[in-house]
């Protein structure tokens, strides 16, 4: 029967490897009552903590998930998981990597390799952007907001010169 | 209505390349537009913005030229079904109540809806099996609108839809078949299960959830990711020349072993047609399938092929109603349905 190496009297039911600061191993035998005291723990232990750990932390993420609102469109993961559609463009990055398996199962990849987008100049949407901030502008003066109306004004006037350019 | 509703588009006015086995041919497109919700999400004065936006956009690219503009007032119920029937439209557009709008082009071989589950979806039909020029007029109209329109998109998930099912190219191409003699030969259910098994997608002619009438049969890719445009056209160029090759084969064997029966059949098909008082469309249109391939393999002459594949879509509810100029009970739909298929058959 082994002794505790820290109180002396118990008998020792764990053995503890200790590293000084120059590499070298000691071995400790320490009985339970100590092992408690000094904050050891058992493998056992330590696999059933880290079982609960990641459930506690799953269940935590997977709220999160569920409540996970898009800042644009205002859809939530839950709304989409009802109704198979996203809300917006900025709906695939609110929610890239909880989509991405789903995607993967869908098409077999998560990787678009067709046709890409053009770049030039869209004067269709020049003009929705404009008729956009026109309403914008509406609504600021109806809410009597004048700063920002001031502020909408500026910009449809930037706006508007750059679209006749 | 500005279409001429006894004729229908040149997709099915001419045989195509294939054209005793694909009907035609259709290249679809989904795309939205960066920075304004999807239909699904945007408020109503959003949606008005889009209308007008890519209404714009198409009269910039001289498309308006080409065809009719549809808004939301003119596509009630009954014109809308029309629309559906003639494959111009899809029944989800016609039920949406956001304001909406849909382009035909004179030919009706080029439509666009507007904010239908996605900001739009435009699409090209060509006759027979002919992915070149339906694939060329609709990728056509992508690039003129695209220089007027910013697309939603991503690098890793391509063209952004409401769907997932769409992402990457946002194209959904599609043949229609007419396969009689592979459901004679009850081999039918092989081909499909092959074709499903290199991940296409099988269904009815009338789109999702309708069974199949007349042995016709749509097939189109499932997936839009991770594959090119040309990749995706090609698999189901191969796998629709197979499935012609297998229906030529089965019908050369019915020919050869069950000719009178055929031929019964066929003139059965065609008797009642010619004779019926009252007749659903359901059943018009098993029986002019069935006439359709008569005419195919030489059994009847006196008819054309277009003649008989045009009859399918004008004799559907929306269109009769709108050739005769009516609105129509289902019971007087009946009646008039089979006097015009009279007209039309009997020489």
């Amino acid at each position: 029967m082994k002794i505790c190496d820290l109180c002396g009297k118990r008998e020792a039911s764990l053995s503890v490897r200790q590293l000084d600061k120059e590499g070298r191993a000691t071995e400790l035998a320490i009985c339970a009552e100590c092992a408690k005291k000094r904050g050891f723990t058992s493998v056992e232990d330590l696999k059933k903590n880290a079982a609960e750990i990641l459930a506690e932390l799953k269940a935590k993420v997977g709220e999160q998930d569920e409540t996970r609102v898009c800042p644009r469109c205002r859809l939530s993961y839950a709304d989409f998981k009802k109704s198979g559609r996203l809300g917006c463009a900025e709906c695939y990055r609110t929610f890239a990597e909880l989509l991405a398996p789903l995607v993967r199962r869908l098409h077999g990849s998560v990787q678009h390799v067709g046709k890409g987008r053009q770049r030039g100049r869209k004067r269709a949407q020049e003009r929705l952007e404009l008729a956009r901030l026109r309403a914008e502008l509406e609504q600021a003066i109806q809410d009597e907001d004048y700063e920002r109306a001031a502020l909408l004004r500026d910009r449809l006037k930037r706006a508007e010169g750059e679209g006749a350019s | 209505m500005n279409l001429v509703p006894e004729k229908v588009g040149a997709w099915l006015s001419d045989t195509g390349p294939e054209g005793d086995v694909v009907i035609s041919t259709r290249v679809r497109f989904a795309r939205n537009i960066e920075d304004v919700p999807f239909p699904g999400r945007m408020k109503f004065s959003e949606a008005e913005l889009v209308l007008d936006t890519v209404h714009w956009a198409l009269e910039e690219s001289g498309y308006l030229k080409e065809g009719k503009f549809f808004e939301p007032g003119m596509l009630g119920q009954d014109d809308g079904l029309y629309f559906v029937e003639r494959h111009l439209a899809s029944p989800d557009f016609i039920a949406s109540r956001s304001p909406r709008g849909l382009f035909v082009s004179t030919d009706e071989r080029l439509s666009v809806m507007i904010n239908e589950e996605d900001h739009l979806r435009f699409q090209a039909l060509a006759a027979g099996l002919d992915f070149a020029t339906a694939f060329k007029l609709a990728a056509d109209l992508d690039e003129r609108l695209e220089t007027q329109l910013e697309y939603a998109f991503s690098e890793e998930f391509g063209f952004l839809t409401a769907c997932p099912t769409n992402l990457g190219t946002g194209m959904r191409a599609s043949v229609f078949l007419h396969l009689p003699a592979l459901v004679l030969t009850r081999e039918i259910e092989k081909v499909l299960r092959g074709a499903y098994a290199v991940g296409l997608l099988v269904r009815g002619i009338y789109g999702e959830g309708s069974e199949t009438r007349g042995n016709l049969f749509q097939i189109s890719n499932q997936r839009t990711l991770g594959q090119s445009e040309a990749e995706i056209i090609e698999v189901l160029t191969s796998v629709s020349r197979q499935i012609i090759d297998y229906e030529r084969k089965a019908r050369e064997y019915l020919m050869h072993n069950l000719r009178v029966e055929i031929e019964d059949k066929v003139f059965r098909s065609l008797g009642i047609l010619r004779g019926a008082r009252i007749i659903s469309s359901d059943e018009a249109t098993n029986l002019l399938a069935t006439v359709r391939f008569g005419v195919i393999l030489g059994i009847i002459n006196e008819l054309k092929m277009s003649e008989v594949s045009q009859l399918l879509v004008l004799i559907r509810p929306a269109n009769l109603q709108v050739i005769i100029g009516e609105k129509l009970t289902p019971a007087e739909r009946d009646e008039r349905r089979a006097t015009f298929i009279r007209q039309k058959l009997v020489r």
